[in-house]
């Protein structure tokens, strides 16, 4: 048999970590507030590039040619009457530059192409604006690029040309050389037909600045102020209404102080990772709330592992009080518990190593949330247990009805 | 269960995950984009198209029989050819050896049988591409980039601009708003671009997904722009010197969205518009194109009121609409001085009705008779919106570029696999033998969680890559559990048969209860969430489902066929433990 480790021991000095840890995280939360992203915050966002034309296409005839950029080159997708469907594609491989690009463009019929940057700009570097139709047709279609002896704009010549929006929060995005912004505008909810006024006033002040052919943008994203309620309403409410019915059905698998430890875990978890979001600024919006949500599924399918052992050696073991039937099952289960978090901490660090931006902080949110939902596994939920069944007159003894679910388990399989 | 069944169960499974998973390979692997374009535009743009590709083909098959080629025609009339066989046989003729275009117009009485034979190739064609992406995993917004909008209809404000006139105040609301969808759908129709979605969501909000790149600013003018109900006076000369052209140039009248390649084919005064009555689903359906004047003859806002009746001595269903003051002045001249001539009823940019003026209306109580009951209903509904105005709110409106949706694919893509790939790695190392048996069973549990997705016509978006990220880590888990139970037998000297037996004994209900409990979690979640929880909790709850059967079926069949059929009697599990 192994040495039993003493994880009871730890209990009380985790219980004061946590709580310490945590009321941390609310003393920052009523402090400093929250980064609330925009599913939260009523308002507008753009991101935005500036950058000049590099070519314009447009196109006249009967079919319908659609363009689409991918990782490989540029196709156009020629569908209708008038002559053969086909997807004709130019690859970066074949047609390195801009230049042999539009050389080759002069073929298809109907399309014609204009070049207002060098020919030697490679054809990967550029990039359409998402909010033009990719459907070519006699308004021009741009493709835009940074040039490279260019003086790059600053945020702060940016923010000169907001003048007229003064609370606009602007941010570079990525490297200073790409040109890449995201500004942010809220919305009071005073004016009702905010989601126009603000996408129009911020693109007039752009197209002001810099002129319509050199802007790209790249997404953007309105949210309204009673649609933003809404969400945030609907989100507490799931969770509390999810941690309640998780309640339920570890009471009746197990016991009420085992539910109760199980749930206290799992809010121990998602209090951990607020506070983390808090503390570190970063944006708290719905990928946030699918994050606290994967660590809620996560951590009770943790702990309900450790509380079927805890219930075997129970039986198994009727002799021994309920503080050491939590280290044996602790110490028992360790090495499942370290492996499983291992191999799971595995796939998220290639999800944080492989994706940016929103996904990016997703992944790191769940790192923490997962380190936190299995120390909660090992002494939160355990604590709570231990410290409940000091005050029980049977010692944690659930003879009876371990027996009837060993019974059951045999009679299934 | 027996072994034998249990590998039959788990054989049909994966056939029948296959066949699931079958449209979305087909779709976005086998699927040239050509041919993904035609099928995502709207029914009558595949109607158009399969018609006038249809009528080229038999000008082209016409020309040859007149020159009388004597070469067999291309492989694309095999289903002319099929019919034309059929044909010869009733008429006992002899099979011709080589099929000439002469010969195979010879075997059909007249030539529009074989232009809708031709029409229908194509159109079938394009359906059946339309059926395996209908069938197919759909990427959502934030994986194949474009629109997302949030619209909430103020049905009460609906409400007040009627004042007294409402009875019930929840059947009004209802009305009001399949009124308001209506509308939009008929609105969004008319971009014509890859499938559109319109949903109702609660009691009055509506949303709308528009993949693919989409110009915000004009589609908020459109979607959020007021109705524009007008009558406009049909030109009938130039309606008939349009059609003619239109029978001579089928390919060549129009580009992708019905503009006049050449515009002066008709009077500089009149613009083309299709005219359209609801088919059987309720859908627009365009059965033709009428010239109409630029000019309007009545606007909308002048319509007061709209009942549908029947008269009292044929029993016809009618449509009778009162109008304003001014409206009476108006349509009192109008009909006076074009008695005799087509009036046409134009709804955002399509005619929805039109009908002969008899005699002058100067009382500005008007009636419309001569079509169906149902119909009536129709141009009562269409009418209705002219005064009924429901404002709509923009809630929520969100524009990805393409590109970041496809380099959301890459990073999901490269994440899945490198994560799958350094779990699968580590099972082994730390396994040895039965590590592979989880690595079988993870490989499957993503192989039918997409399948699944794919049945239930799930969309596949950021969160519930996540949600299958995480399933990778609860599938290892339900694995470890059981492999850590083997070796705790194995430790007490029992043999391979007895050790994996109570293993998997020992840890059923470990895993039941932590995955019951997940599960309850996520389809809790995913009735109730909104999107991006939603999508996360089905992937969730999939997974759960998915990661139970692989951890209890398919690992616990591996070792049983290695234990009955290759006789092994030991288990490599361990390092240590030989």
């Amino acid at each position: 048999m192994k040495k039993v480790i003493k994880f009871s021991k730890a209990f009380l000095p985790c219980v004061i970590l946590s709580t310490v840890l945590i009321a941390f995280g609310l003393v920052g939360l009523l402090t400093q507030g929250i980064n609330l992203g925009i599913d939260f915050q009523a308002g507008f966002i753009e991101k935005i590039r500036i950058a000049p034309t590099a070519l314009t296409l447009s196109y006249e005839g009967s079919q319908s040619v659609a363009v689409s950029q991918s990782s490989s080159g540029i196709s156009f997708i020629v569908t209708g009457v008038g002559s053969d469907n086909q997807t004709i594609s130019f690859l970066y491989a074949t047609y390195p530059t801009v230049g042999e690009f539009a050389a080759a463009v002069v073929e298809v019929p109907g399309v014609s192409i204009q070049v207002n940057a060098p020919e030697s700009v490679f054809l990967k570097s550029l990039f359409p604006d998402s909010e033009a139709l990719a459907r070519l047709s006699a308004t021009p279609y741009r493709f835009h690029y940074v040039p490279e002896s260019v003086s790059l704009i600053t945020p702060d010549a940016l923010r000169t040309a907001l003048v007229d929006f003064p609370n606009a929060a602007v941010q570079v995005i990525g490297l200073p050389a790409d040109q890449m912004f995201q500004v942010r505008l809220s919305d009071d909810g005073s004016d009702p037909e905010a989601s126009v006024n603000l996408r129009a006033g911020l693109n007039r002040a752009f197209v002001a600045a810099y002129g319509e052919e050199n802007i790209a943008v790249i997404s953007t994203d309105f949210v309204g102020s009673r649609f933003s309620q809404s969400l945030a309403t609907q989100a507490v409410w799931l969770v509390l209404a999810t941690l309640v019915l998780i309640w339920l059905y570890a009471t009746l698998r197990f016991r009420w102080d085992f539910a109760m430890g199980a749930v206290l875990a799992i809010a121990h978890d998602a209090l951990i990772m607020i506070c983390f979001v808090v503390w570190t600024r970063m944006q708290f919006n719905s990928t946030t709330i699918a994050a606290i949500l994967t660590i809620i599924g996560y951590s009770i399918n943790d702990t309900v592992v450790v509380f079927d052992r805890i219930r075997e050696n129970m039986k198994f073991h009727p002799d021994k009080n309920i503080t050491e039937i939590l280290d044996l099952s602790q110490t028992e289960i360790l090495g499942r518990t370290i492996i499983t978090s291992f191999s799971t901490m595995l796939a998220v660090s290639s999800l944080f190593i492989f994706t940016t931006g929103d996904m990016k902080d997703f992944a790191l949110a769940l790192l923490i949330g997962m380190t936190s939902g299995t120390y909660s596994t090992i002494y939160i939920a355990s604590a709570f247990i231990s410290f409940v069944g000091k005050f029980r007159k049977d010692a944690g003894m659930i003879k009876e009805k371990a027996k009837v679910a060993v019974i059951t388990s045999g009679e299934v399989i | 269960m027996s072994k034998r069944s249990r590998l039959v169960l788990i054989l049909v499974v994966l056939a029948v995950c296959f066949a699931f998973l079958w449209p979305s390979i087909k779709w976005y692997y086998v699927t040239p984009k050509e041919q993904q374009a035609l099928a995502l535009g709207s029914r009558e743009k595949i109607k158009d198209y399969s018609r006038n590709m249809a009528v080229a083909d038999l000008k082209q098959l016409m020309a040859d029989a007149r020159e009388d080629k004597t070469v067999a025609v291309e492989d694309k009339y095999a289903s002319v050819i099929t019919e034309a066989r059929k044909n010869f046989k009733a008429m006992k003729n002899a099979q011709p050896t080589v099929w000439t275009a002469r010969t195979l117009l010879s075997a059909f009485p007249s030539e529009s049988d074989v232009l809708s034979i031709i029409e229908n190739g194509y159109r079938e064609r394009i359906l059946a591409v339309k059926k395996t992406q209908s069938r197919a995993v759909k990427l959502g917004l934030d994986l194949s980039g474009g629109m997302s909008i949030i619209i909430k209809a103020d049905l009460d404000a609906a409400a007040k601009t009627q004042k007294g006139s409402i009875t019930d105040l929840s059947q009004f609301k209802a009305e009001a708003m399949a009124q308001a969808m209506s509308t939009l759908n008929s609105r969004i129709d008319k971009f014509g671009l890859s499938e559109p979605v319109i949903r109702q969501q609660g009691e009055d909000r509506i949303y709308i997904e528009i993949p693919g790149a989409a110009d915000s600013e004009r589609i908020n003018s459109i979607i959020m722009g007021k109705g524009m109900l007008a009558f406009h006076m049909v030109d009938s000369e130039a309606t008939s010197a349009f059609q003619q052209y239109y029978e001579l140039h089928p390919t060549e009248t129009f580009d992708a969205e019905y503009n006049l390649l050449d515009a002066s084919i008709i009077p500089a005064d009149t613009q083309v518009l299709g005219l359209y009555t609801k088919d059987t689903y309720g859908l627009d359906e365009r059965t033709g194109f009428l010239v109409i004047k630029k000019e309007v003859g009545l606007e909308g806002k002048h319509i007061q009121s709209a009942e549908t009746s029947r008269d009292n001595v044929s029993g016809q269903p009618r449509v009778n609409f009162v109008l304003d003051s001014e409206g009476t002045r108006i349509f009192a001249d109008l009909t006076a001085n074009n008695i005799k001539k087509s009036l046409a009823i134009v709804s955002d940019g399509k005619i929805k009705s039109h009908a002969v003026i008899n005699e002058s209306i100067p009382t500005g109580s008007v009636q419309l008779s001569g079509f169906s009951a149902e119909e009536a209903e129709n141009i009562k509904a269409v009418l209705r919106t002219a005064w009924l105005n429901i404002p709509l709110q923009l809630e929520n409106q969100q524009v990805i570029g393409a590109s970041m949706g496809e380099e959301a694919i890459r990073q999901g893509v490269w994440a899945l696999t490198f994560g799958l790939a350094a779990v699968l790695v580590f099972m082994l190392l730390y396994y040895r033998g039965a590590g592979l048996n989880a690595c079988v069973a993870q490989i499957l549990n993503l192989f039918i969680m997409f399948s699944v997705l794919s049945a239930l016509n799930l969309t596949l978006s950021l969160p519930s890559i996540a949600g299958m990220i995480l399933t990778i880590g609860m599938a290892v888990d339900a694995n470890v559990v059981i492999f850590e139970r083997i070796k705790d037998e194995l430790r007490l000297k029992k043999e391979r048969a007895a050790s994996i037996s109570a293993g998997f004994d020992r840890a059923f209900w470990a895993i039941m209860d932590s995955n019951i409990t997940t599960f309850i979690a996520a389809a809790f979640l995913s009735q109730l969430g909104t999107g991006p929880i939603r999508g996360f909790a089905y992937s969730l709850a999939i997974g759960v489902l998915s990661s139970v059967f692989t951890a209890l079926f398919v690992s616990k069949l591996m070792f049983d066929f290695d234990t009955d059929v290759c006789k092994k009697k030991t288990i490599s599990i361990s390092w240590r433990i030989k």
